[in-house]
């Protein structure tokens, strides 16, 4: 039997990560990335005034992107298991960016979801997800936490918490208790559709598995449907594990729907803002090429804060967005890691800050919130997101000149409280909301109404 | 007496500058004047290291930079102040600790702990760094192997945290405690989940890491 091109091409991905130059991981951090990246902001002209945070200079952000690809095709993916260079033609590149769709179809039924590429200032709509992506939460909190997102109509879909246990057990990466956290999962992920009557809702999943192991183990029957939002990830810089590799093929062979994210972190190897928005294009043009994802992610990180709503880092990944959106058909996410943690407007200017800065850029999917960096067990609310959805509805049809200065309007509400390794945590979802009927409480509830009403005024924008 | 904050300041920004031999030659000339080489490593080239560390921490130069200042550092080190104190017979220590660094198994993410070897490299420790997805028993090993003070564990992810409470208790099961101790960081560590896995301490960034591996060893902070 004949393969296909698609399939050959991901056979030809594991040969390049068994067959490439063999490379020490120190020299591929300080000089494949760091000195080859320095040389392309500087070949390419990548720089901005630092008080733009939306760039709208089409030119710039064309810059960018051969910056990126050039990254990309120079120096590609460092596969961790085998330690060799994953490289590359433009040929390949070409090949394989010219197969990405513009338009997919998620979930199931009355609750399926379209996600479509946009471009700059287009005023088409965004599609929306809430949920505290791997975020740790107790497993009684686990249902609970889920319906608070997937209860709100304002999103598309869902993007599971990670378990702190598995009935009462701790979840060891690699071991067997991976594939009994991912079968807990899913099955309370099941009993979240239910309650809210949307079962067709896609879920991103699997958040229990940093092997392969949970991954493969749940997509199969009984477990996350091929409809659902399946994670395969890079990790920094530009480097990829055999684990990941494995859930590629998985789901090249299933048809399941694949999402690829990768944090690029400032202030690392990348270096600073040009670097790290060059690192941005590039992460997504190679996490096409090695896990041939339909949706993709760039993160960043702050080197300490973890956050990605810093001040300098907002362009970088405006701009990072513009150029994969003028240049490819590729659809892109953006995803919010504020500071701030729930019951906390510093939460809620962050994540508005970047949705204003992010959907006039070109977006696809405007997906969150990993409030309080993502750190704090329990702290993330269903609130936050459908805040953030709100923002982003709103901010469609924004120019990039537009969102530019309502970002600068958003960003001293809290710029000053970024304090080194400090996350503002808020508090726990059970003191945000009542447990037992999911609603707000009253402080929460009247934070962000205030909130609302304070962006309304601020930005001219109806939420 | 030099002006020995004049001279910090000027080697904190040698270490920095693309010339990577300029620190090297300002060492060995300032040297031949009135300042001791005791004294030079105590209040010149220690806390000039460690204002390095603070820019980084302040995010006014990135992890390239720190990581040619380190270099640079190492080579002032071991090419003029070891041979010269080696010279005089002098007892100084200059290093302030020995510490095995590692991300624990199943967690592949390197950056974080390559950022705290960094700033601990820069602030007078001797690191083993041992990588990322390192089983417990080899970082015990490997302890035993360079006579640790210190074991720094990172995890970015809770489903490898289990890992760190094993290396803790496998330290402690084969009567080890009183040898080295635990410290833990990592974005999901807290100072409660420090205390109930019996870690010795923990550092929520590369900064404050430093802070508490130098309040391990019971050393004052660098001013």
């Amino acid at each position: 039997m004949k393969n296909s091109p698609i399939y050959d091409y991901m056979l030809s991905v594991l040969d390049k990560a068994e067959h490439g130059p063999v490379v020490d991981e120190n020299d591929w951090d300080f000089n494949y990335i760091n000195r080859t990246i320095k040389d392309l902001v500087k070949k390419y002209d990548i720089q901005w005034d630092a008080e733009v945070m939306v760039p709208a200079d089409d030119d710039l952000a064309d810059r960018l992107f051969e910056a990126g690809m050039e990254l990309a095709r120079e120096v590609g993916v460092y596969c961790l298991d085998t330690k060799r260079q994953m490289k590359w033609s433009q040929e390949e590149l070409d090949y394989i960016l010219s197969t990405a769709p513009k338009e997919e179809v998620l979930g199931l039924g009355e609750d399926k979801v379209t996600v479509r590429h946009r471009l700059p200032d287009e005023d088409s709509p965004i599609t929306t997800i809430g949920g505290p992506y791997g975020t740790p939460v107790a497993e009684e909190l686990f249902v609970p936490i889920m319906v608070s997102y997937a209860q709100e109509s304002i999103l598309d879909y869902i993007d599971n918490a990670t378990l702190v246990s598995t009935h009462g057990r701790p979840i060891k990466a690699g071991s067997p208790w991976e594939a009994v956290g991912c079968w807990q999962e899913a099955q309370l992920s099941f009993e979240v559709l239910e309650r809210v009557g949307r079962q067709g809702m896609p879920i991103g999943c699997a958040e229990d598995s940093p092997s392969a192991i949970g991954e493969l183990a749940t997509t199969t029957y009984g477990g996350f449907r091929l409809t659902d939002w399946h994670h395969a990830s890079f990790i920094s810089e530009l480097k990829v594990a055999y684990a990941e590799l494995t859930k590629s093929i998985h789901y090249q062979h299933t048809g399941a729907f694949s999402h690829n994210f990768y944090n690029t972190i400032y202030g690392g190897y990348v270096g600073g803002a040009e670097g790290l928005a060059v690192a941005i294009v590039a992460g997504v043009i190679l996490m096409k090429a090695t896990l041939n994802g339909t949706t993709f992610n760039p993160g960043p990180s702050h080197a300490h804060l973890s956050c990605n709503t810093f001040p300098a880092m907002i362009p970088s990944l405006s701009l990072g967005f513009q150029a994969i959106s003028r240049n490819t058909k590729l659809m892109t996410s953006s995803f919010p890691r504020p500071v701030g943690g729930p019951c906390t407007k510093t939460l809620l200017y962050e994540s508005a800050a970047m949705a204003v800065a992010t959907v006039p850029a070109g977006i696809s999917i405007l997906e969150g919130i990993q409030s309080a960096a993502g750190r704090i067990t329990n702290h993330v609310t269903g609130l936050e997101a459908k805040f953030l959805a709100q923002v982003g509805r709103a901010s469609v049809g924004l120019t990039r000149s537009e969102a530019n200065e309502l970002v600068q309007h958003i960003i001293p509400l809290y710029a000053d409280q970024q304090n080194l390794g400090e996350a503002i945590q808020g508090v726990p979802f059970e003191e945000a909301y009542d447990v037992e009927t999911i609603q707000p409480l009253p402080e929460w509830q009247g934070m962000y109404e205030e909130t609302c009403r304070e962006m309304e005024a601020l930005l001219g924008l109806t939420l | 007496m030099a002006d020995v904050e004049k001279l910090q300041g000027e080697l904190s920004e040698l270490l920095l500058v693309e010339d990577p031999d300029a620190g090297l030659a300002w060492a060995e000339e300032t040297l031949k004047g009135d300042i001791g080489v005791t004294d030079f490593f105590n209040l010149v080239f220690t806390p000039a290291m460690a204002a390095v560390g603070d820019k980084f921490g302040r995010m006014e130069i990135f992890l390239p930079e720190l990581m040619d200042a380190a270099d640079r550092a190492k080579r002032i080190s071991e090419e003029v102040l070891q041979p010269m104190m080696a010279a005089s017979d002098s007892d100084q220590e200059l290093i302030r600790g020995k510490i095995v660094m590692a991300s624990v198994k199943g967690d592949l993410h390197d950056i974080g702990k390559n950022m705290v070897v960094l700033m601990l490299r820069v602030n007078g420790f001797e690191v083993f760094d041992m990588g990322v997805d390192v089983a417990p028993r080899d970082i015990l090993d490997k302890a035993k192997e360079v006579e640790a003070d210190i074991v720094g564990l990172s995890s970015l992810m809770t489903t490898s945290m289990p890992y760190m409470k094993e290396c803790v208790e496998l330290r402690n099961g084969f009567g080890l405690k009183g040898n080295f101790s635990v410290i833990v960081g990592g974005a999901p560590i807290t100072a409660e989940y420090t205390a109930e896995i019996g870690a010795d301490s923990f550092g929520k960034n590369a900064v404050e890491a430093v802070e508490r591996c130098l309040a391990l060893l019971d050393r004052p902070a660098i001013e």
